[in-house]
């Protein structure tokens, strides 16, 4: 007994002097347990050789809780972190709440000219730049060459819908474990929503008419939320309902996928013969459209922002400027080569000869973020910016209920129709009680 | 109360015993040897349970990625601490409660027990709110208050419940042979409710190791348990069935390995007054 | 006995935790009354304006409300049974004599010391994973179909993963008081001829009611909050089928940022929860007396 009180003292004590003990500036950055930032944590030395005098502090987390720990620690001025990574959809909302601080004087030869101009418009806000790209991406289709080729099909290019179908249905072989397309299917507004978002938009649904009435009530949701579980509850993996990003990169890297169509930044790591069984059979096609001039590819970006309340904008903003510069490209391409390094934001990667021959997939990733439009999503007027997002602060919560409905349906417990209606009623519910 | 137990009964009792307690540790076990194989393994069809080479590197990994003894420092302070502090305000209470006992006493019980059923999501944004302005967002001592003040309803219980149990008649006898109060907490109280309280410290330990709610929405990193670390890995990147299983086993062990070694102190005490 | 003196002096030691727990209590619930009663989303600062009852009148019209109710009670109700039958009946079979008892308690206790979040994860990624998880294997050995537990049965799968972790509690009350039985009484009850089934029911069982008051007091506590479980495995879904109360006020509140709708229902979570207190404090009062 008192030797566990003895102990307890000591460790309170012990604890104060660890507290009180922080001299260097220390700047702590929350950031999302994705592949290309649990690498950019690893090179944490790099940075620390380069600014001596400033301590990195990483808090990486999952990103639903990610997301939710930053949006509450900056609304509320809490001031626990100085770099916060978000996403393309709650930059303009922050900048538009002061919440950021501007990054329009980075260091020199940052060269934030070299932005991809598709990236920095939505980054931008007033002509200030709110946000460092880390990573871009839009979304294409993933393939395996071997599986295609084993049931004499060949990937077009431009696939539309109805040739997806017909891939998916030839490659299936429950038996063997393989089944034709994963998508996701896991609740969220960044995870089901983003992926039926786009691809509705390939079909002319939208989210809202001009008037901002909700549209699910419309034949086109109805065939894009009809078509996608037809594919999945024929040709998807079990337990879909639950695989966003993560689950179905998976997947696909243990050879259970033949086609996924997701973010282009999973290109690398599905063609990483380190993680992947099947990193020398992946092919890539833009993602499907349904010939109304519109494809379901999205267009995303994680990046660095700098919360208004951080006490130590300077040292935080050497980091920004750090990981998101050329020589941060350099640095991965040196030490895991040059298809691993965080892609989708400047012009002069595509231009780089080196990356070209080492990232089969960078023309198509190009292309499609250049072909993602958040002005015209779809192919009816929209009075809302955003491709798989409406960039609205209520998106958040309408975007996750309906995922659920969408999800629901998934799993079997509700109709097509069913989810629909749900989500038609509720959207309308929220947008009238936010006044729209 | 030697009973006589045929050799055949025993065996079946044993062997029964056996299957239950294995198949109820079998997820524990599962997750600690998938932690030492490699991720291809940790997912081949059919599963492998020992013939694979055992391998450190998802444990190195994960140290690569995080810092494991700062998490497991701050969780150590953080629930010795919140438990002492939870100790310190509730031995008084109780020993009032069960040695004066008023008419009210069970109430208050009942009321302290019932702050507890509060849901801690629906109170977050005020806590967060006040922490901030105190100061104590991202400290061990804002997550030693918070989680003492949760805590301390069941400590006060159970250590209501053995004081309870000890006569009056003894307190009184000391008394007469003029014990001062303080003597009488020390020499007569404090050796009859050792168990008690070692199995009180012992529960409260637990509970606020595994607390997660709080421990996660008040730190960032200098303060973060393990609770936390454990949040970055929790949904997969690529193959990560043996990197979780490390990180798990790494956030399980401190307690696993305090709850086996102390089993007796705290099931000896574990009856909340359901024994009389 | 109690003299005046000693009346204050019990005051004064109970006082600190009575105004500190009372603190705990009020200060939060009052801030949150206080939010409940106002437009007040995180996501779009502003003057936060007074809107009296919308809030309430929105969250309890809300269609996830009443799914939430019932999972919660299905919840609460479904691991209490689990683990009290099981605990019980684990319990009968720890209290007889066998080889290796320090090592089978120590087996069986295991999983009360893993933190929730690490059990909901293990159970989810290697168990219940209907591609890479062991359930899966084992049916695909068996020739069936994998099951989907989190897709398929949600609110059953979660009721599953909590009760492994609480049954180790319940087992070791129940244990310890299975062990305080009087055996004198059981061996007459043997010599008088009541067979095994009535020396449990007449004799065992009813010794046992304070402890399985305790279990259930105890527990119900802890589950009406449970949280990590849910949000690791199923995020409240597929749809609201397993979004407990808890879990629909964490969707307002940060998912949402709903701050005013958030409050409300934590409000009304609070009432809900006192009810459940109140009526368990009475059932419970009853048997823990004397």
């Amino acid at each position: 007994m008192t030797t566990t009180i003895r102990a307890g003292l000591l460790a309170c004590a012990a604890g104060v002097l660890t507290a009180s003990a922080a001299g260097a500036e220390t700047i702590t950055i929350a950031t999302v347990n994705n592949g290309d930032m649990i690498r950019m944590q690893k090179l944490t030395d790099d940075f620390t050789a380069k600014n001596p005098g400033i301590e990195l502090e990483w808090v990486t987390l999952e990103e639903n809780v990610l997301r939710q720990r930053v949006t509450q620690d900056i609304a509320t001025n809490g001031g626990q972190f100085d770099v916060m990574t978000i996403g393309t959809y709650e930059v303009p909302i922050w900048a538009g709440q002061d919440w950021l601080v501007p990054l329009n004087d980075m260091p020199e030869g940052y060269d934030a000219d070299d932005i991809l101009p598709a990236i920095a418009g939505g980054l931008t806000t007033d002509g200030t730049l709110y946000a460092a790209p880390f990573y871009g991406e839009s979304s294409m289709v993933m393939y395996r060459k071997d599986l295609m080729e084993a049931a004499g099909m060949e990937m077009p290019e431009a696939p539309t819908w109805d040739e997806i179908r017909a891939a998916a249905e030839a490659m299936t072989d429950e038996d063997a474990g393989i089944y034709g397309i994963c998508l996701r299917g896991k609740a969220g507004w960044g995870e089901n929503m983003a992926f039926l978002t786009a691809m509705s938009n390939s079909y002319g649904a939208r989210w809202f008419d001009e008037e901002w009435n909700a549209q699910f009530d419309s034949p086109e949701w109805e065939a894009t939320l009809t078509d996608y579980l037809e594919l999945m509850n024929n040709y998807g993996p079990p337990g879909a309902s639950s695989n966003g990003f993560n689950e179905n990169l998976a997947l696909f890297q243990q050879g259970k996928c033949g086609m996924w169509i997701d973010a282009t930044v999973a290109a690398s790591f599905v063609t990483n013969p380190a993680d992947s069984t099947v990193a020398d059979q992946v092919g890539f096609a833009l993602a499907p459209d349904k010939g109304l001039g519109k494809r379901g590819n999205w267009l995303w970006a994680w990046n660095l922002a700098i919360p208004a309340g951080s006490e130590k904008v300077d040292a935080a903003k050497a980091f920004v400027a750090w990981a998101t510069s050329k020589e941060y490209t350099a640095l991965v391409a040196e030490n895991e080569g040059w298809a691993n390094v965080p892609p989708g934001t400047r012009t002069s990667l595509y231009e780089n000869q080196d990356y070209l021959d080492a990232a089969p997939f960078a023309q198509m990733t190009l292309e499609s973020i250049n072909a993602a439009d958040p002005q015209n999503p779809t192919v009816d007027p929209v009075p809302y910016v955003g491709v798989q997002f409406v960039a609205i602060p209520e998106f958040q919560g309408i975007g996750t209920a309906v995922g659920q409905q969408f999800s629901a349906a998934l799993a079997g417990q509700i109709t097509a129709q069913q989810a629909l209606e749900n989500a038609q009623k509720l959207t309308t519910r929220e947008m009238e009680r936010s006044g729209y | 109360m030697a009973r006589k137990v045929t050799t055949q009964r025993m065996a079946l009792n044993t062997v029964l015993a056996w299957a239950i307690g294995l198949l109820i540790f079998f997820p524990i076990l599962w997750t600690i040897l998938t932690s030492f194989k490699t991720e291809a393994q940790a997912i081949a069809d059919p599963p492998i349970f020992l013939g694979f080479n055992w391998t450190l590197e998802n444990y190195v990994e994960v140290q690569e990625r995080s810092n494991y003894f700062r998490h497991f420092w701050n969780s150590v302070v953080i629930s010795l601490g919140s438990t002492l502090l939870g100790l310190v305000i509730a031995v008084p209470a109780a020993w009032a409660m069960a040695f004066v006992p008023g008419k009210r006493t069970k109430d208050v019980l009942m009321w302290m027990l019932s702050t507890k059923m509060l849901p801690p999501v629906g109170v977050l944004v005020p806590i967060y709110l006040m922490f901030k302005s105190l100061g104590l967002l991202d400290t061990q001592l804002g997550l030693v208050i918070v989680l003492t003040l949760i805590n301390l309803p069941i400590i006060i219980w159970m250590l209501y419940t053995y004081f309870r149990e000890i006569p009056g008649e003894i307190l009184e006898a000391a008394r007469m042979d003029g014990a001062t109060l303080k003597g009488e907490v020390v020499h007569v109280l404090l050796p009859m409710a050792v168990p008690g309280m070692a199995s009180t410290v012992l529960l409260n330990i637990i509970l606020a190791w595994n607390e997660a709610f709080w421990t996660l929405n008040l730190t960032a990193a200098k303060a973060a348990p393990l609770t936390a670390f454990i949040a970055s890995y929790s949904s997969p990147e690529g193959l990560f069935y043996a990197k979780l299983s490390a990180a798990s086993t790494m956030a399980i062990a401190p307690i696993l390995i305090m709850g086996w070694f102390s089993q007796k102190q705290l099931v000896r005490g574990l009856t909340f007054g359901a024994v009389k | 006995m109690a003299t005046q003196h000693s009346r204050a002096a019990a005051r004064l030691m109970i006082s600190p935790a009575v105004l500190l727990l009372l603190g705990w209590m009020l200060i939060p619930l009052g801030m949150t009354i206080y939010f409940s009663l106002l437009r007040y989303n995180l996501l779009m600062p502003g003057n936060n304006p007074y809107v009296g009852w919308e809030n309430y009148k929105y969250f309890l019209t809300d269609p996830a409300f009443s799914a939430a109710i019932f999972n919660t009670l299905a919840l609460v109700g479904g691991v209490l049974l689990i683990t009290v039958v099981g605990g019980i009946l684990l319990g009968l079979l720890l209290d007889q004599p066998m080889w290796g008892q320090g090592i089978v308690r120590i087996l069986v206790i295991a999983p009360f010391f893993v933190m929730p979040t690490v059990s909901a994860l293990v159970w989810k990624n290697m168990f219940m994973n209907p591609v890479n998880g062991l359930f899966a294997y084992l049916a695909q050995f068996l020739g069936l179909e994998p099951f989907d537990f989190l897709a398929q049965a949600p609110l059953m799968s979660i009721i599953g993963i909590v009760s492994w972790q609480w049954l180790p509690f319940a087992t070791l009350i129940l244990l310890t008081a299975m062990q305080s039985l009087d055996r004198e009484q059981l061996e007459a009850a043997e010599m008088d001829g009541a067979g095994p089934f009535n020396r449990f029911f007449y004799i065992v069982l009813p010794h046992l009611a304070r402890a399985v008051t305790v279990v259930v007091l105890i527990q119900t506590i802890f589950l009406l909050s449970v949280f990590a479980e849910i949000l690791v495995t199923t995020n409240g879904g597929p749809g609201n089928a397993s979004t407990n109360l808890t879990y629909l006020v964490y969707a307002e509140s940060l998912l949402r940022f709903d701050v005013g709708t958030g409050s409300a229902g934590g409000v009304v979570a609070i009432v809900l929860a006192n009810i459940v207190a109140i009526f368990l404090m009475r059932m419970i009062g009853k048997n823990l007396e004397a």
